[in-house]
């Protein structure tokens, strides 16, 4: 081994250890028990039990209303994020004047850590004392004040605390995609735009074959880091709902930690994480089969 | 041996001598943090410096934010790093969790020294698991009924209910809403964001238990409990004065009713009395605290409690118990209740000046005489109670009251489940 791996090895070798002990160490034992019984309150019984407590979430239909909703979440929130992002980068990717602002109006979201924005959300949303509700009801859009998030009517898989919450996450998740897209943005080359201006392309023209594909390499690495992220977020729909009203706003996470943390019951937690873990890893395995499509390119 | 070997020999000694002192008089004691987060703060520094000056043992004292508290004691009944001592609660929970190795420690032969006489026999009850004592119940939490007197005023009302026939008649007629159905003052509330906590007082109040005193055996399927729901159920959709919102995470009662959107709470928490007078002087006069209002049986009230205990795995039991003796007197248990806010558990403390002088706290010391613990001799009554979804009788509300499920169907089921976490 070269004197250059060694430095290269030993250069990675914290990051790695810190890794291993708390991200793969944690992650096999949290495997390991969900194929394991494991009742904090009945630990003389904890023993192997093979795949039961996979069947038994399974089994249960506010589980798999979870799982649907995880995805449903995930997909809404990063389609959103993303179209958003695109156009928004775009806007300031622009000289204009006030740039400046507009930059740090976008980006104020970042600052908030989620749980304070869970917070001051779970205030503007609250039926009785919403700004929002107060400025609909005075303008006579509405006349009744709109439950944001307690209103348990659906529309297929939809409900009205799902997309309140959906808004709260696109909104707090906007500014790192924008970051992202706006580097992918200065690294477009701005010979190709005059070069396709002298084709007479237009704006949407040079939009969907310029910029699009160069775009590529970076939206897939924001799309596989949105993906894995919403497959176990927690926090905003831990915060604003706790999962209700009528499990509407449940995702894996959040039963996940109730059913660890309220019911004691780990292994059962557990044989849920493995299912976020699978989740998450269909995405991996898709985002490094793709990077390695484009390497063989 | 020359001087200077002598000096290095004496100094040795006396540090060795010193340090080995040091580290059998010191303790670490933890506390979740109530009210004022700094006058708490102030009130168990002083507290211990009494305690430091009286036996010479130093204490370190930390705050465990009630956010993860229930976390860190169920780390620390699975064998994470523990204090000597601590504030705790759901002590049947933490001990079954951390059996003979981790978690509480009963401290029965110590029980003669910490005079538990003088608590009031219900608190006692927190903190006594198989017939073992397990250290001294230091706060209470007693529910009241909260009423706008304005409101109340308003409406013509003479007084607060009574009963539960009284309730539903002043919450109708305190409550105000518009021809659209917007609502400007509900004329009820439940209690406090704790769902499950609501049904407590009411199924207790139409005479039923949730178990049997051995902790064996469901018993929640029975008139009581019907009665219970349907008084919840009728509040919300017939006589329409309590808001189906407040069922759902994150509503808050106290703001709404310093706010005069909400005219009577049911079940309201006695710490909300201090935080009136602290945080919302300006609403001084336009409310008032009663005792809780009585169903076919009786006027029982929510009773919470905690306690001081003592961790497994500690080396330095004498010196905690010594702490918890000297936390057991009046002077120290008066001086918790002032800081936190919290009912004192003993009837010589709640007689005390500090206990009288606003009228909100003589309420408060009449409830206490109907108190009932919200504890129950169930390892698995922590996940039974659970005011989450999934929980076996948040569940039984939610569907029977939000949901208005068949409440025979949903009674059946909550009973069938609660019986298997019993068994757990």
């Amino acid at each position: 081994m070269s004197e250059k791996n060694v430095f290269c090895y030993l250069m990675v070798a914290p990051a790695l250890v810190i890794t291993l002990i708390l991200g793969i160490y944690p992650m096999i034992r949290s495997m390991v028990m969900s194929f394991r019984s494991y009742d904090l309150l009945n630990q003389d019984k904890n023993g192997w039990v093979g795949l039961d407590n996979y069947r038994q979430v399974m089994a249960d239909d506010r589980f798999v209303q979870t799982i649907n909703q995880t995805v449903v979440f995930t997909f809404v929130a990063i389609f959103f994020v993303v179209v958003i992002a695109l156009f928004l980068a775009q806007v300031i990717n622009a000289e204009f004047r006030g740039r400046a602002v507009l930059r740090t109006l976008i980006f104020t979201p970042w600052f908030v850590p989620p749980v304070v924005a869970s917070a001051i959300w779970i205030w503007l949303l609250n039926a009785n004392v919403s700004p929002i509700n107060h400025f609909l009801l005075e303008a006579g859009v509405i006349e009744r004040k709109i439950r944001f998030l307690t209103d348990s009517d659906t529309w297929g898989p939809f409900s009205i605390p799902m997309m309140s919450i959906i808004a709260v996450r696109v909104w707090n998740g906007l500014p790192i995609a924008i970051v992202f897209i706006l580097a992918g943005l200065q690294s477009i080359p701005k010979s190709l735009y005059e070069a396709a201006d002298m084709d007479g392309a237009g704006t949407f023209s040079k939009f969907f074959h310029v910029t699009l594909p160069l775009l590529r390499p970076v939206l897939l690495v924001l799309l596989a880091l949105f993906f894995m992220n919403g497959f176990g977020h927690f926090e905003m729909n831990y915060v604003m709902t706790g999962g209700g009203p009528r499990n509407l706003t449940n995702v894996l996470a959040v039963w996940t930690y109730q059913e660890g943390f309220q019911f004691l019951r780990f292994d059962r937690a557990a044989a849920a994480g493995g299912i976020v873990l699978m989740m998450t890893s269909v995405v991996a395995v898709l985002y490094i089969w793709l990077q390695a499509k484009d390497v063989r390119k | 041996m020359t001087p200077i070997s002598r000096i290095l020999c004496t100094t040795s000694l006396t540090a060795a001598l010193t340090l080995g002192s040091a580290a059998q008089a010191e303790i670490e004691f933890w506390t979740m943090p109530y009210g004022d987060q700094i006058a708490w703060k102030d009130t168990i520094d002083g507290l211990l410096e009494g305690f430091t000056a009286e036996t010479g043992i130093e204490v370190t004292h930390e705050t465990v934010p009630w956010g993860n508290a229930f976390q860190t004691y169920l780390t620390i009944a699975q064998g994470g790093a523990a204090p000597d001592c601590a504030d705790m609660y759901w002590l049947h929970s933490f001990s079954a969790i951390g059996g003979e190795n981790y978690g509480p420690l009963p401290i029965t032969e110590y029980a003669d020294r910490l005079d538990l006489d003088s608590f009031y026999e219900g608190a006692l009850t927190d903190v006594t698991y198989l017939d073992e004592i397990y250290g001294i119940p230091w706060r209470g939490d007693i529910r009241a009924i909260l009423y706008r007197t304005d409101a109340a005023e308003e409406a013509g009302l003479s007084g607060p209910p009574t009963t539960w026939d009284e309730t539903v008649a002043a919450a109708k007629a305190m409550h105000v809403a518009d021809e659209n159905g917007n609502v400007d003052r509900w004329g009820y509330a439940f209690g406090t964001s704790n769902v499950v906590s609501w049904l407590m007082p009411l199924y207790w109040q139409a005479g039923g238990e949730f178990m049997s005193e051995d902790g064996t055996t469901a018993t929640i399927d029975n008139q009581a409990m019907r009665d219970a729901l349907t008084f919840m159920h009728d509040m919300v959709h017939v006589h329409r004065v309590v808001d189906i919102d407040s069922f759902e995470k994150g509503y808050e009662m106290l703001p709404l009713f310093v706010d005069g959107q909400i005219a009577l709470i049911g079940s309201a928490e006695q710490s909300w009395g201090k935080r009136l007078d602290a945080e919302y002087p300006d609403a001084e006069g336009t409310w008032a605290m009663a005792p809780s209002a009585a169903g076919p049986e009786d006027a029982d009230s929510f009773s919470g409690a905690g306690y001081f205990g003592v961790l497994r795995g500690t080396e330095q039991v004498e010196e905690c118990v010594s702490l918890l003796e000297y936390l057991s007197q009046n002077e120290s248990i008066l001086a918790l209740s002032q800081g936190s806010g919290n009912v004192a558990t003993k009837p010589a403390v709640m007689q005390s000046e500090f206990w009288s002088d606003r009228p909100w706290k003589q309420v408060v010391a009449v409830a206490l005489e109907d108190a009932h613990t919200s504890q129950h001799a169930a390892p698995s009554w922590s996940a039974i109670a659970t005011s989450e979804p999934g929980g076996i009788i948040f569940d039984l509300i939610y569907n029977t009251v939000v949901l208005q499920e068949d409440m025979d169907a949903e009674i059946a089921t909550a009973q069938e489940l609660m019986q298997g976490e019993l068994d757990r």
